[in-house]
């Protein structure tokens, strides 16, 4: 036999026994060669050298076009629209402002993001002040500042009208609610519920006061929202509810914010089809949004009022596909079970969403080899740190890379500071050049906020030190 | 092989076992005495191929060895693993 | 349609390929069905292509069925990769026609449609549209749309749903759905509970939770032209039931109230391609839609034993026939399902293994005596 003497590629030699009811050569075959070389048309070779992995890399051009294609949506079919940037969703300094340039408010939900937003230099005025916690000092701060404050909860309402008194102002709030559109589970933790009438309550409670003044109703229903008729029914439900206020008490409602949840080009793990397919285009979010708002909202034309302002706060179908992660591998390994395994240096750390989305997962070089189920582990001594349970990729050995996309939506907010530092993110301008948005942590960076207090400054004092601290009474004597 | 099965203790397949084995080019192999079916990879396919015309385990890993340009200490060790993990299977 | 369109060839040389040819006797594909109902008529001389998505799919082995087989990617892989393999089995065969048979496919095969079509492989499809406004979770709204009745149904993402349902009034036993495939009839919370956990497992969120209703079940198959029209329906009434629910006998009745439904729903969609239509004929002789399938039932031959070979009558819309020669509706014709073992030789099973597509008889026949 000739071939004997072919060249092989090398791999251990390894063999797998057939599972009845699970065999398919084709069955989650990719396509040949699926590598990129590049992210957001910079070379990954480049970026890795230049800036280390793993690595954040975010689009400057894309979250533009985004935003300006999701705006443009809404504005030909309605009008005028404000975008809440949802602060939670990745706030990166450089984040946010690229959302700002563009025109968007800052939608905060905690003190921390609102005195970020500010420190940004966002006007109060164009600031969303959401969330169910917000302290007296940062609620005194906002309204003082003339911020647009969202009510979660009664105590907060009382909080507010006090406070209102204490600076004699009558301040604007915008009511949270909630209901259930029967599409999906309703978020009802948050804001004031309308079926049960503690909606209506707290509107009886802003009309009886002379400090508060209700112009705008708020409701966020959920996330990863896959009907855009649930929207239909939201702006529906809330029209009717704006309707029955404006004909009962003396309010104008001027702001109608339907909060963020449309979906990214994502794979949530629970869903079985592929995003290209389950994942509704924006248009028909907006459809379904804007002809439910211009029908629940003609009563307002006929009688010569204006139609309230739309706010969305879209946040992962703006930002998802604007960022990517890219990491190395430090090892390969089989699984007892047969399937190929690789250890990365991100992991569920850097890549929290990992734990509900199946992300595309990209080799950055052309590979020979066959394509087999492999699991992906991220670096932490976590049994739960997997980045991927199962994915088709060729063979991988140490030191090769891979693309994790879209990661742009609340991981640079929820990764943890767990065992390792937290790498660079840096984004690509328009004009193709880069730069660090978020330096990597070092030493110094994890120290920073530690205290030693004297008696604990020496990890190993010597006795003569001990005995010190022993006769001062700063440590009690061991028997 | 003897040699290997007293220092791991795990279970090496005889040759007289092995030449049961059907084993075709693309790497499926059928056990006609327990009905099993596996895959092979191409590493794996010219290992079970001098198994089963007798080499020795040296004489395969280092003829798997120079047939991939890998060092031969990885070749042998990786030979190993795959004799044992046929022990698992047969 | 125009006869005209089509010059090439006659649906009667047509190569086609059929998805779904899983045979597992309690709930078998349609697509073996569908050869069969084509293999089996006087005028075809053609050849049919199972499409399988699994080695122990039968009818990849079932050359009175499929001419030759090829494995194809998991719907859930997506259009790409289908599209990919498609066309590499496409420049083996030379493919004219595609008949999908599984719900989880057609959203694929939907987007690919003008790319299969420039390589000359047509389908008769739904749309996206039209295939959503029909999909379970969408179900009760069309039917208002179309007046007609619906047991009332519910999409679900959580399970806490059950612990409360009978308070709102969703008594049981009720029946939880999911998106695609899989209907169970549960009697507690905890059934509920557990099989909502199956269901989430395989075919993801929402899980469809419906009231039950009592009464006779009800089937139709029929194609729709596009236009609006429903050629040829041919309606069954379940006459014994698998573990399933899935028929494993029944008989062809005509039930002139269902025809109407299914023909509003024709109309209503503008429907274009096979389709079943599942009601249920309650006690109080209203009719209920329960589902609408966006591909033949598998028990589909039956169209072929009275007289209206539907998967026939698709390739004869694809290719231009006007006359679809379908005869009266008649009642009366029964199917029992039966299971019967498929021979495969060890060759078959590892060229579909290794190369995921069948090997031709000639090849098999060589290596069989070689062996
Ligand atoms: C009030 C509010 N607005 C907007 C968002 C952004 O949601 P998404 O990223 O799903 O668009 C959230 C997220 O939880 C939210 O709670």
């Amino acid at each position: 036999m000739n071939n004997d003497t072919k060249k092989l590629v090398w791999e251990p030699p390894f063999i797998q026994p057939h599972r009845m009811g699970e065999i398919n050569k084709f069955g989650r075959a990719r396509l040949h060669d699926n590598s990129k070389s590049s992210v957001y048309g910079v070379s990954v070779v480049e970026l890795l050298r230049r800036f280390g992995s793993p690595l954040f890399v975010t689009s400057e051009k894309q979250i533009r076009t985004n935003l300006r294609n999701t705006k443009k949506a809404f504005e030909r079919r309605y009008g005028s629209v404000v975008h809440g940037w949802s602060y939670k969703t990745n706030y990166i300094s450089a984040v946010c402002n690229i959302m700002h340039q563009e025109g968007s408010w800052a939608e905060v939900v905690s003190a921390f993001e609102y005195e970020k937003a500010r420190a940004l230099g966002v006007p109060a005025s164009k600031i969303i002040f959401n969330g169910p916690n917000k302290p007296k000092f940062i609620l005194e701060r906002a309204i003082a500042e003339g911020a647009q404050i969202h009510v979660d909860h009664l105590d907060e309402l009382q909080l507010i009208e006090s406070i209102a008194k204490d600076q004699d102002k009558v301040v604007a709030v915008v009511l949270r609610l909630n209901f259930d559109t029967g599409y999906t589970e309703p978020w009802s933790r948050f804001g004031f519920n309308i079926e049960s009438g503690q909606a209506h309550q707290a509107t009886k409670m802003i009309a009886l006061s002379s400090h508060l003044n209700l112009t705008g109703l708020h409701s966020h229903i959920g996330t990863f929202i896959l009907e855009p008729r649930a929207y239909a029914e939201q702006v529906r439900i809330m029209c009717k509810f704006m309707r029955e206020l404006e004909s009962n008490e003396d309010f104008c409602i001027d702001t109608i914010d339907i909060g963020g949840g449309f979906a990214s080009q994502n794979a949530l793990q629970s869903v079985y089809l592929p995003p290209e397919q389950v994942v509704p285009p924006i248009n028909e979010y907006a459809d379904a949004i804007c002809t439910a708002l211009l029908e629940g909202t003609q009563y307002r034309r006929q009688i010569g009022r204006e139609l309230p302002r739309l706010i969305f706060e879209s946040g992962r179908a703006i930002i998802d596909d604007a960022q990517s992660l890219i990491c190395t591998v430090v090892g390969t390994k089989r699984l007892l079970d047969g399937r190929r395994a690789a250890i990365l240096d991100a992991g569920t750390n850097l890549l929290f969403t990992a734990y509900w989305y199946n992300h595309q997962v990209h080799t950055t070089k052309a590979s020979e080899g066959t394509v087999a189920d492999t699991v992906l582990y991220g670096p932490l001594c976590m049994n739960i740190d997997v980045m991927r349970h199962s994915v088709q990729l060729p063979p991988l050995s140490q030191g090769d890379n891979l693309v994790f996309s879209p990661v742009g939506a609340y991981n640079n907010t929820q990764w943890m500071q767990f065992i390792e530092y937290r790498p660079n993110v840096v984004l690509v301008h328009e004009n193709g050049e880069c730069s660090v948005i978020r330096m990597c942590e070092d030493l110094s960076v994890m120290m920073q906020q530690d205290r030693l207090p004297e008696h604990l400054s020496m990890p190993f004092p010597d006795t003569s030190a001990m005995a010190r601290m022993i006769n001062s009474g700063t440590i009690a004597r061991r028997s | 092989m003897e040699e290997l099965l007293s220092r791991t203790g795990g279970k090496v397949p005889s040759r007289e076992r092995l030449s049961q084995l059907a084993v075709s080019e693309t790497g499926f192999i059928f056990d006609p005495q327990t009905g099993q079916s596996f895959s092979v990879n191409p590493t794996g396919l010219v290992v079970l191929d001098l198994l089963k015309r007798g080499s020795t385990l040296d004489v395969a890993s280092s003829s798997l060895a120079d047939r991939c340009g890998t060092p031969a200490e990885i070749a042998s060790s990786s030979v190993e693993a795959f004799i044992l993990q046929l022990g698992r299977y047969l | 349609m125009k006869a005209t369109r089509h010059k090439g060839k006659s649906w009667q040389n047509y190569k086609v390929a059929v998805t779904g040819i899983n045979a597992r006797a309690e709930n078998p594909g349609p697509g073996c069905a569908v050869a069969r109902c084509i293999q089996e008529h006087p005028q075809f001389k053609g050849s049919i292509i199972g499409l399988g998505y699994d080695a122990l799919d039968a009818g990849l082995y079932a050359r009175h069925l499929c001419n030759n087989s090829y494995l194809i990617p998991y719907p859930s892989e997506g259009e790409e990769a289908l599209l990919y393999r498609l066309s590499q089995i496409h420049r083996a065969e030379g493919l004219d026609a595609i008949i999908p048979c599984l719900d989880s496919e057609l959203q694929n095969f939907a987007r690919l449609k003008s790319e299969l079509q420039l390589m000359g492989i047509s389908m008769l499809i739904p749309t996206r549209d039209q295939f959503n406004l029909r999909a379970k979770n969408h179900l009760s709204t069309f039917c208002e749309s179309i007046d007609v009745h619906a047991p009332e149904s519910k999409a679900l993402s959580n399970p806490s749903f059950f612990e409360s349902c009978e308070k709102e009034g969703w008594k049981y036993p009720l029946i939880v759905k999911g998106l695609f495939y899989d209907a169970y009839v549960v009697h507690s919370a905890f059934e509920a509970k557990t099989v909502f956990a199956k269901l989430v497992s395989t075919w993801g969120y929402p899980v469809l939770v419906q009231k039950l209703v009592i009464g006779d079940e009800l089937n139709l198959a029929a194609v729709g032209d596009g236009k609006g029209n429903m050629l040829g329906a041919v309606t069954m009434r379940k006459k014994a039931l698998t573990e399933k629910g899935k028929a494993w006998a029944g008989v062809s009745i005509v039930d002139e109230g269902l025809t109407k439904v299914a023909e509003r729903i024709v109309a209503g969609l503008n429907w274009r391609g096979p389709l079943e239509v599942e009601v249920i004929k309650g006690y109080d002789g209203k009719i209920y839609l329960i589902e609408i399938n966006p591909r033949f039932p598998s028990w589909i031959y039956l169209s072929h034993a009275v007289g209206r070979n539907l998967p026939v009558a698709v390739l004869k819309l694809l290719s231009g026939v006007a006359e679809l020669e379908l005869s009266e509706p008649t009642s009366g014709t029964f199917f029992i399902r039966h299971a019967q073992e498929l021979i495969v030789t060890l060759p078959e099973f590892e060229t579909v293994l290794t190369e995921g597509r069948l090997a031709p008889q000639m090849v098999q026949d060589q290596i069989i005596r070689s062996a």
